[in-house]
């Protein structure tokens, strides 16, 4: 920790953080030396109890999820992992949440408390390790999502749930438009959804919970359960499905789940009740926004394809005044992941 | 809540009992949610929260205006912030105490001041009342509409209403006292018809005393609480003599009446002639429904023996002063469903109608607000009929609506 | 004090009925749930349109006078307690549901209307708006989002920031934002999290969407007794490790039960010493799982008394008698103090322990009501404001609760937020460095601090002072300021 504050104390050159460089290929741009952060590993407490883990950022999400896994816990939010040496730090940093979101929460839903390395190298404690703590401003689930662009994430503690008795994968043919009016019917339902997804005239749902309500489900919704469901969900979550494969730029589109199908180019997967929908695509960026816009929503492009459109939405002036305070107060020289998120941060 | 009284009232029975209920106020809020000028006008000080307040400062010696007394003269008194408070404020209480202080602290304008003196005389005396409202009936035609809407139609005749006939003579040997009250022989002469007709079909005489009148409720309320008393005294010394020869309750068919005599005993306690048969009288005192549900074996007798009535769909309207003045709920609903008919649920029960007495003539814009939300909630159940429990309420949203508005007994 | 100026121009903005000025008019909004504080407001304005609400704001911003958000006024923490020379801005006003999209699940609602009142308009569609404070009949979701207010269901469905999706707010500058999105995410920083919690100090609140979730098939309610409190602690660690995670899982001691009792006429057994409420909700099949296991967990736990609430309006007295302790209170003592610290939920029997022995100290009575599913205690101390010295040694017998709540790991606040009442204890809680980040989270949304001055964070001279007062083990906090 020590080194670390020293480094982004004495650096002159903007930093680039990184621990398992798996999301290497998210953001805007990469740029500065890189600031390994890997070694700053390992679960600092965890009181099945208490529903409270609490890890350096380090710390790879696999031994996390090994420990809670043995103790009939799970990560609420489904953390996708693009590869072995995923972090915790990265998957907060970029604020991944898996199949389980609309259904459960997003990463930042389940941070408590988080300290943070701002851009002088000062350590900033905020929030706590108890479920309920509203003293000061919400800063830990600031940091959450910001990309590294407000600090260096050192540790953090999260909010566990119990693992579902059981959880079943059903298939229903049916066409987009039916698919996305099912899926916001039955999320207003009181059933035990915890995923949902279309693709190629197949809508997925999974359900989860104690044995006998999934049965009970089973038998109002009807459909076909999939044999590898439990492995279905996790190809889709860490995007090793084959829709996700192939040279064309992914977008990744978040509007209202209610949105109709949407008229673009390309192949799309439906992801998060409709919520999330992921487009293959060559179509252009002024094609592509308005059409999210116009929907109240926002594109992404997630990876592979041209950067120069902007990776992010571009925020309205007024909000983008207040980002850059913000970036301003906890990297003052601007040297953390700087341009990662927009140009100039 | 903390509180400092002012000398001039601190060491008076006013003052003591009036740092007794603010001091169980703890401000939590709670009351906002369910007062009716709270949720039209969205000022705290038109909230029971905000009146108390009001009242602290003047019961504390702070200098108040007209503009204390308005604010006061606001409230409904539907007492639904008691019904509310988890802490047991006895709002109802307190607001008179404010009221009869305020206006010794703060003169109203002249205009309000002749309004209210010519209600609490004229009301109270039904031969007055009854006469003008003949004459209003025949010149309604020719008002302007705000004042027309406040002459209400003629009920059903007696004699050709549903129920038929006239008052059964008082031939059981058990008996009960009505009270006839002030407004309701020339507004609905048939409530109490058809209420004496119903306990003498399971044995009871209803019986009413000559000399007595209104409850008191109106002068008490418009804050001429002397007069209001005097009308108290009266009816307890002509129901005495009943109660002496053994009438087993006094009986009320309007709710507003009925919470008032029920109070007789708190308003009189420092009267030493008449504080403990006062309290005997509020002991006795009974709303019809109360009545009812206590013989409810007889009643269900008769209304077996009686054969199937038409059942109707039936939207009831608890009036303020039956659910949280007298803390009566579901008494009624079940009485009407045990005699064949469907109450429909409607929204914002707890809510008051607007009527409260002379507060639909005070305080107009407001209640006529509140009637219509009232009413937009009782038509939405597509009602044959929207029945209610006391007088007031029944001719105030009559006044807005075509769906006939009863009183329940005359659907029973 | 206001000018004369302002007052005029103000008066040019608001019709009379929206603009109260006398001191007869501004007094009763000296306090809000927190009666311990009160300062009475130079002038209240109560505005109808977001014009008006604009107009304001902008006055405010060009004479550098500050401003104070009031909704309902049921905060517990003092947040709405007038400042001197400001205008205390109430949005009771703004009270209408704007729409209900039920496929969508989202309501969107101004400021000022009533938490339940949400629920109420969604229930014909079966869907309700879950984090349910225990004022949710009055408190306005405008102070809902400024305090992240939490509730007796947050263990599984969260606090206000877990279940809006936007806000459209208005800054200092004048200018209208929107945050958040009604998709689940929007580009850029998580501002809705800041804003959520914010205590009025960045920005205030013109419209919000939220998440309407379908209400459960089926709760079920389960009461159990305990003859010490500690088991009863115990059995709440044991049903979450046991799996089961219970829509809402309370706790109340003997006082507290008492004082419930008296107001819901609930059942409450009232010769035990601590009771537990666990609700189970989900489908049907799920909830006669949960209740199985939840009693067999209550019952190797050490429970002298279980009993399922047998139909929904048992389930709505149960929950009736926990909803209104607060208040409910109010009828044992003519004042009484309540804490919202929270802890690790294993540090409780050491916590009530030495909560017993501080109000044999203090000569105070405490009633506990807990939110024991998510470590959240509500040490209700009784007192009475009439006598002298009492509410000064309740505020004394209550800072040292919190602070004992932050040496367990714990936090000052869990729900109710900091206001002006845990201001103190913040310096407690939270470094030098912390604050500081803080107040330039402040400085980056209010640069002039014209917004809520004073409240939630304290200034470092503040904590010095508090410092000085609270040295211990010969260790000074911040040996770095002057000491005065």
């Amino acid at each position: 920790m020590q080194a670390l504050q020293e480094r982004i104390r004495t650096t002159h050159l903007p930093l680039r953080i990184r621990a398992g460089g798996t999301k290497d290929f998210y953001g805007q741009s990469l740029a500065g030396d890189i600031l390994d952060v890997s070694a700053h590993r390992g679960i600092v407490s965890y009181e099945p109890g208490e529903l409270v883990i609490t890890a350096k950022c380090g710390t790879p999400l696999a031994e996390i999820e090994t420990l809670l896994d043995e103790h009939g816990q799970m990560l609420g939010f489904e953390p996708p992992r693009f590869g072995a040496a995923s972090s915790l730090g990265g998957t907060l940093a970029c604020g991944f949440s898996g199949p389980r979101r609309p259904y459960s929460g997003s990463a930042r839903d389940f941070v408590l408390g988080m300290e943070i390395l701002d851009g002088t190298g000062q350590h900033l404690k905020f929030g706590g390790r108890v479920i309920k703590n509203v003293a000061g401003y919400d800063a830990s689930r600031l940091m959450t999502g910001a990309l590294g662009t407000l600090g260096v994430l050192v540790q953090a503690s999260l909010k566990v749930l119990p693992k579902p008795q059981s959880e079943l994968t059903l298939q229903f043919e049916m066409d987009e438009a039916t698919a996305l009016k099912h899926m916001n019917e039955w999320a207003g339902r009181p059933l035990p959804l915890s995923a949902s997804a279309w693709q190629s005239g197949v809508l997925f749902l999974r359900l989860s919970g104690a044995n006998n309500a999934v049965r009970e489900a089973h038998a109002k919704l009807g459909g076909e359960p999939h044999l590898h469901g439990t492995e279905f969900w996790r190809l889709l979550r860490d995007h090793e499905a084959a829709f996700f494969s192939g040279d064309l730029p992914l977008w990744r589109l978040s509007l209202p789940a209610c949105t109709p199908p949407l008229d673009l180019d390309g192949k799309q997967l439906i992801t998060w009740g409709g919520a999330e929908r992921w487009l293959k695509t060559n179509a252009a960026a002024t094609e592509i926004r308005p059409r999210l816009a116009a929907s109240g929503g926002h594109a992404t492009l997630f990876a592979v394809g041209e950067k120069s459109v902007g990776v992010f939405h571009p925020l309205p002036a007024a909000l983008m005044k207040y980002h850059a305070r913000l970036k301003k107060l906890f990297d003052p020289r601007g040297i953390l992941n700087r341009g990662r998120l927009y140009p100039d941060f | 809540m903390q509180t400092r009284l002012a000398d001039f009232i601190r060491d008076t029975d006013d003052g003591r009992e009036a740092d007794r209920i603010l001091r169980t106020c703890v401000h939590c809020g709670f009351c906002l949610a369910t007062c009716p000028t709270y949720q039209i006008l969205g000022d705290e000080l038109d909230s029971p929260r905000g009146r108390i307040y009001l009242m602290k400062q003047l019961f504390e010696g702070a200098s108040i205006t007209h503009k204390t007394l308005k604010h006061l003269d606001r409230c409904l008194t539907c007492r639904n912030c008691e019904t509310t408070c988890p802490s047991g404020v006895e709002y109802g209480k307190l607001i008179d105490l404010g009221r009869k202080h305020a206006e010794r602290k703060a003169a109203r304008p002249l205009s309000e001041q002749i309004k209210r003196r010519a209600l609490a005389k004229f009301l109270p005396q039904e031969n007055l009342f009854g006469g003008a409202l003949k004459l209003g009936r025949m010149v309604k035609p020719f008002l302007p509409q705000t004042l027309a809407g406040k002459v209400p139609a003629n009920p059903s005749h007696p004699d050709k209403g549903e129920l038929g006939g006239i008052s059964p003579s008082a031939r059981h040997p058990r008996k009960m006292l009505v009270l006839a009250g002030c407004v309701q022989p020339a507004l609905a002469p048939q409530i109490n018809v058809a209420a004496a007709r119903v306990l003498d079909a399971i044995g009871i005489s209803l019986i009413e005393a000559d000399n007595a009148g209104c409850c008191g409720a109106v002068s008490f309320h418009l804050n001429f609480q002397e007069e209001g008393l005097d009308a108290m005294r009266r009816n307890i010394d002509a129901w005495w003599p009943h109660i002496e020869a053994g009438a087993e309750a006094i009986v009320m068919t309007a709710s507003g009446c009925g919470v008032t005599v029920k109070e007789y005993g708190h308003q009189l306690r420092h009267d030493t002639r008449y504080a403990e048969k006062a309290a005997k009288i509020s002991a006795l005192t009974c709303d019809m429904s109360e009545v009812l549900l206590n013989e409810e074996a007889a009643l269900r007798g008769w209304l077996s023996g009686r054969g199937a009535l038409e059942g109707k769909r039936v939207c009831f309207h608890a009036p303020c002063t039956l659910q949280h003045g007298q803390k009566i709920t579901g008494v009624v609903e079940a009485l009407l469903t045990v005699a064949g008919h469907t109450v429909l649920p409607i929204s914002e029960p707890h809510l008051c109608c607007g009527s409260a007495g002379t507060y639909s003539l005070l305080e107009s814009e407001i209640s006529t607000q509140l009637r219509d939300r009232k009413l937009g909630h009782l038509s939405a159940a597509q009602p044959e009929v929207i029945t209610s429990a006391n007088i007031g309420c029944l001719t105030h949203l009559q006044s807005g609506t075509g769906i006939p508005v009863r009183h329940w007994i005359e659907l029973l | 004090m206001i000018s004369p100026d302002i007052i005029r121009r103000l008066q040019a903005i608001l019709p009379p009925h929206c603009l109260l000025i006398a001191q007869e008019d501004v007094k009763p909004f000296e306090t809000d749930g927190l009666t311990a504080f009160h300062s009475t407001p130079d002038v209240v304005a109560l505005p109808e349109t977001e014009d008006q609400v604009k107009a304001i704001i902008a006055l405010c911003r060009e004479t550098q006078t500050p401003i104070v958000f009031r909704g309902a006024g049921t905060g517990v923490s003092g947040g709405a307690l007038p400042v001197d020379g400001a205008v205390l801005l109430a949005m009771t006003k703004f009270n209408r549901i704007l729409s209900i999209d039920p496929l969508a699940r989202i309501a969107r609602v101004q400021p000022g209307v009533r938490n339940l009142a949400i629920s109420e308009a969604a229930a014909p569609f079966s869907l309700y708006y879950a984090p349910d404070p225990s004022s949710q009949i009055a408190c306005t979701i405008g102070g809902n989002v400024a305090e992240n207010s939490g509730g007796v269901h947050c263990l599984k469905y969260g606090l206000t920031v877990h279940n809006i999706l936007s806000v459209r707010v208005l800054t200092i500058d004048g200018e209208e934002l929107v945050i958040g999105s009604e998709a689940l995410d929007a580009p850029g920083y998580d501002l809705l999290a800041l804003l959520t919690g914010s205590e009025g100090m960045l920005a205030v609140t013109l419209e919000i969407s939220v998440k309407l979730l379908p209400k459960p098939e089926r709760t079920q309610v389960v009461l159990a007794a305990f003859d010490e409190v500690e088991k009863g602690g115990a059995a709440v660690g044991a049903i979450i490790s046991g799996g089961v995670l219970p829509a809402g899982l309370e706790m109340m001691d003997k006082l507290a039960i008492e004082a419930a009792e008296a107001y819901s006429h609930a059942g409450y057994p009232l010769d035990a010493e601590a009771i537990l409420l666990v609700e189970v909700d989900g489908t049907q099949e799920e909830v006669s799982e949960d209740v199985m296991r939840v009693r067999e967990i209550l019952l190797a736990s050490g429970a002298t008394d279980i009993r399922t609430a047998k139909d929904e309006a048992e389930q709505k007295k149960f929950w009736a008698g926990r909803k209104a302790a607060f208040p409910a209170v109010g009828r044992l003592a003519p004042d009484y103090y309540c804490m919202d610290g929270t802890i690790p939920r294993k540090a409780l029997p050491a916590v009530l322990k030495r909560m017993a022995e501080l109000s044999t100290e203090y000569a105070l009575p405490v009633a506990n009501v807990f939110h024991a599913g998510d470590g959240n205690l509500h040490p209700l101390i009784l007192y009475d404001a009439n006598q002298p010295g009492e509410w000064e040694k309740a505020e004394r017998f209550g800072a040292d609760i919190l602070e004992m709540c932050v040496a367990h790991g714990g936090s000052i606040t869990g729900e109710h937020g900091v206001g002006i009442e845990k201001i103190s204890q913040m310096c407690v809680q939270f470094g030098n460095a912390e604050l500081q980040a803080f107040h330039g989270i402040k400085a980056c949304f209010d640069p002039d601090g014209l917004l809520n001055p004073g409240k939630a964070v304290p200034t470092l001279h503040r904590c010095a002072e508090y410092g000085a007062m609270h040295v211990r083990s010969g260790n000074l906090p911040f040996p770095e300021l002057p000491r005065f």
